[in-house]
């Protein structure tokens, strides 16, 4: 796809991921006001059957899982300061099983930082954002037609296992116009909450083998809906820490870990020798850097693989295995210390797994060519 | 006692709770008033009011503290049904932490009854003072400075938009007194004045002794409703690009517009973009300017390619056009060899590098100064006509004075001054 044909738009990431929330089944967005999400939240008051604005963030979220509760699939964003104030309630929504999308557009902080530069700088926060040690999945976008894809797998991901999603981003990726074929993106399906079909008592939390409770909306006039936020058993109901109430907390883990493969993405550019000495592993906006470095690597005769994670939280099996086939692994992602490389690493970083990181400035392809050439130099 | 709504007589409080009266009170009104069970969500907080969830027999949510009212409005949001009713609990202490979202509820008039068990002590901490507490009420454990006023949370639901705001005396069966307020149409707030045998206060009549009252206010006002509203897709067909121009470009041009705010450097850069496209080229775009918008520089960075465009950053610009001085203190050490640098003659002398100077700001105004140094370089470089320019900047919200100042840079430039 290089010529320009006749279904090329002027486009930017933020359209594409409103629109695609939409048509994925979302109804409802509750938005206040932050940069860099600036563009997402005109385009969703466009957009969304339901979209109001809240008066700061722990409201939007409240009423985001209050919308979800009666049944409506409701989304929101913000950046690092929304969502900070927004984790109390990401638990809540978790234990609730209440189906929530947020798009996190990362900003440079720390603290309020510099609103207007772009950053990927929240992830550690995001693999520990559960109190207990459980995650949330976590899908991260890698150019313009991830904004339109993995936001509408993140949407399937929320309805179908019950649970908030955070969709990744941040300035760059949705604050940029840009040329896209729009023939290029495909038709997406709006994803439905699976109903409890059953005739006896419906027990809120009791979830089959696919480890996620069937919903009712506490709006149904067939069966009483329990929802709590607090440790409960099947049926909803508040326990100190009975057996069937920690089972209940347990599930919640594990509906997570068991069922994220069905929702398992990231592309692999593998290089066309199989030496399996190089690889570039990247997500966000570093990705777009990653793929000229890799074409420029290999036109100049370096040998480079790269892994773009796409489902980024919780670290996926797969994603351990290709890494761990390589002699050298480079981690791309523009914050100080490496986030993805210290989540996948700890403070145990070896010799051969090199960061490259940067803040205040996007990472170049250049820097990436660097760090290539000198892993290919230890390596000759 | 209530059979409709109360799954069982046994209740979870310390004996002689002024929850239990009011638990008892609500499902006594609600029965009363002939509800569904499945028609009532009653969403509650954390502490001893939260307690309720498992006695009845509607709907229950059991949130975090001091959220109950506005978790309760989300629900409320997402009802159209008006046999539907949504009750929040809270105590005294979740009133207080949560009053951001009390106010919020009232500012809106959102469709919920909202019930505050004010105890004056947080119960399950061990009988801490809220923002509700009296101030001659003593806690064995902390004193308030009889300064330290209480909220009067019914004056102030009032003074935010509450339609309705009453305070009730918790003691005996006040059912009656909660039928008005479960029926009002819109946001209504009952506090209700309670004891508490652990940490409380221990009997009503000391609660009177304080100089409460009970007290009712009723405004006329519309209820708030989220209605769903079909909306149009963000994709306007028309937007698409039919390539009608070509281009002699081989290799990524990379060029930032400078300028100051205000002055249209951004939608000359949508534009430039928009032209591109139409001359079959990949291109993306990006802006930077203050968070004030309306004053200091304004900086876009647009990339041209034959090819699809990955990485979106300009570490180096081939060309740099640079409109005001705002503009040129921004990027001054981004001037360097092998760019090319178009500048306006008002500022050309403050930079030593060689540079192609225009009156852009003369010519076109300030205003239409950027758009018509785009014109400048495209007519100069040949990258693509200058018709798919013209062509971008007519379909633009200001088409004709865009194109007005296209057309006077084209015209008062001599074709001898081309490199």
């Amino acid at each position: 796809m290089s010529e320009v044909k006749n279904s090329f738009m002027i486009i930017d990431g933020s359209k594409l991921i409103i629109e695609s929330l939409v048509r994925s089944g979302v109804e409802a967005y509750v938005s206040y006001p932050i940069t860099p999400a600036n563009w997402l939240n005109e385009y969703a008051t466009q957009r969304f059957p339901y979209s109001t604005f809240a008066p700061d963030e722990i409201t939007v979220l409240q009423w985001a899982s209050g919308l979800s509760a009666a049944g409506i699939i409701t989304a929101t964003s913000t950046s690092f300061p929304g969502f900070a104030l927004m984790l109390e309630t990401v638990n809540m929504a978790f234990m609730m099983e209440l189906p929530l999308i947020i798009v996190l557009a990362q900003r440079m902080g720390p603290s309020t930082g510099s609103a207007t530069v772009g950053a990927q700088g929240d992830l550690m926060l995001l693999n520990g954002c559960i109190s207990g040690g459980y995650n949330i999945p976590v899908f991260s976008i890698s150019n313009l037609i991830d904004c339109w894809n993995i936001t509408s797998k993140a949407v399937e991901a929320a309805v179908k296992l019950r649970t908030p999603v955070v969709l990744l981003t941040s300035k760059e990726m949705i604050m940029t116009t840009r040329s896209l074929d729009t023939s290029a993106l495909p038709k997406l399906e709006a994803a439905e909450l699976e109903l409890y079909k059953g005739n006896g008592r419906y027990l809120s939390y009791e979830a089959g083998e696919n480890l996620a409770p069937p919903f009712l909306p506490v709006t149904n006039n067939q069966f009483q809906v329990r929802i709590n936020s607090s440790t409960h058993d099947a049926a909803g109901t508040i326990r100190k820490a009975s057996k069937d109430a920690l089972a209940n907390t347990l599930r919640l883990h594990k509906k997570i870990q068991n069922r994220i493969s069905e929702f398992l993405f990231y592309e692999m550019d593998e290089q066309p020798d199989n030496k399996k000495e190089i690889l570039i592993v990247t997500y966000d906006i570093t990705s777009e850097a990653v793929r000229d470095a890799a074409a420029e690597l290999r036109s100049s005769g370096v040998s480079v693989s790269a892994l773009y994670v796409k489902t980024i939280l919780p670290v996926h099996k797969k994603i351990i295995e290709i890494i761990e086939r390589y002699r050298f692994v480079l981690f791309a992602e523009e914050n100080a210390t490496g986030l993805l490389a210290k989540i996948i690493y700890g403070e145990r970083l070896n010799e051969r797994v090199k960061r490259i990181n940067k803040i205040g400035l996007m990472i170049t392809p250049q820097e990436i060519i660097k760090e290539a050439k000198e892993c290919q130099q230890i390596s000759c | 006692m209530s059979t409709n709504f109360l799954l069982s007589k046994e209740t979870p409080y310390c004996p002689g709770c002024g929850h239990q009266t009011a638990t008892l009170s609500l499902a006594n009104v609600l029965e009363k008033l002939n509800y569904d069970p499945l028609d009532v969500i009653v969403v509650s907080d954390i502490g001893c009011c939260g307690l309720i969830d498992p006695t009845l027999a509607c709907h229950t949510v059991h949130g975090l503290h001091g959220r109950a009212t506005a978790l309760a409005a989300g629900i409320s949001l997402a009802i159209e049904d008006k046999k539907k009713k949504v009750i929040a609990i809270q105590g005294d202490g979740g009133a207080t932490i949560g009053i951001a979202h009390l106010m919020e509820a009232a500012r809106r008039n959102i469709n919920l009854t909202l019930i505050i068990l004010n105890n004056m002590i947080y119960g399950m901490t061990g009988g801490q003072l809220s923002g509700l507490s009296h101030n001659k009420f003593r806690s064995e454990k902390l004193q308030f400075d009889e300064n330290e006023e209480p909220f009067d949370i019914t004056e102030l639901s009032t003074k935010a938009g509450a339609s309705y705001a009453s305070r009730i005396i918790g003691k005996g069966d006040f059912s009656d007194k909660l039928a008005e307020a479960i029926k009002h149409d819109g946001f209504s707030v009952v506090e209700v004045l309670e004891v508490c045998p652990s940490y409380g206060v221990k009997k009503y009549s000391e609660i009177e002794n304080y100089g409460y009252t009970e007290k009712k206010f009723i405004t006329r006002r519309e209820p708030y409703y989220l209605k769903r509203k079909i909306k149009k897709t963000l994709f306007d067909e028309s937007e698409i690009v039919f390539p009608e121009f070509s281009s002699n470009i081989e290799n990524k041009l990379k060029i930032i517009i400078a300028g100051s705010a205000g002055e249209g450097v951004q939608t000359s850069a949508d534009l430039l973009a928009k032209a591109s496209l139409y001359a079959g080229l990949h291109v993306t775009k990006k802006g930077d300017y203050p968070i004030t918008v309306g004053s200091g520089f304004s900086i876009a960075e647009v990339i041209l390619s034959k090819f699809p465009i990955n990485f979106t950053g300009i570490h180096k610009p081939d060309v740099l056009i640079i409109t005001s001085l705002d503009g040129l203190n921004m990027v001054r050490d981004k001037i360097g060899a092998d760019m090319l640098v178009i500048i306006d003659k008002s500022i050309s002398a403050l930079v030593e590098k060689e540079r192609i100077e225009f009156d852009f700001r003369l010519t076109a105004g300030k205003k239409g100064a950027t758009i018509g140094a785009i014109a400048f370089w495209l007519i100069q470089s040949k990258i693509f006509s200058i018709d798919a320019l013209i062509k971008a900047a007519g379909e633009s919200k200001h088409g004709k004075k865009v194109i007005d100042s296209i057309l006077k840079i084209r015209n008062s430039f001599s074709k001898e001054l081309i490199y």
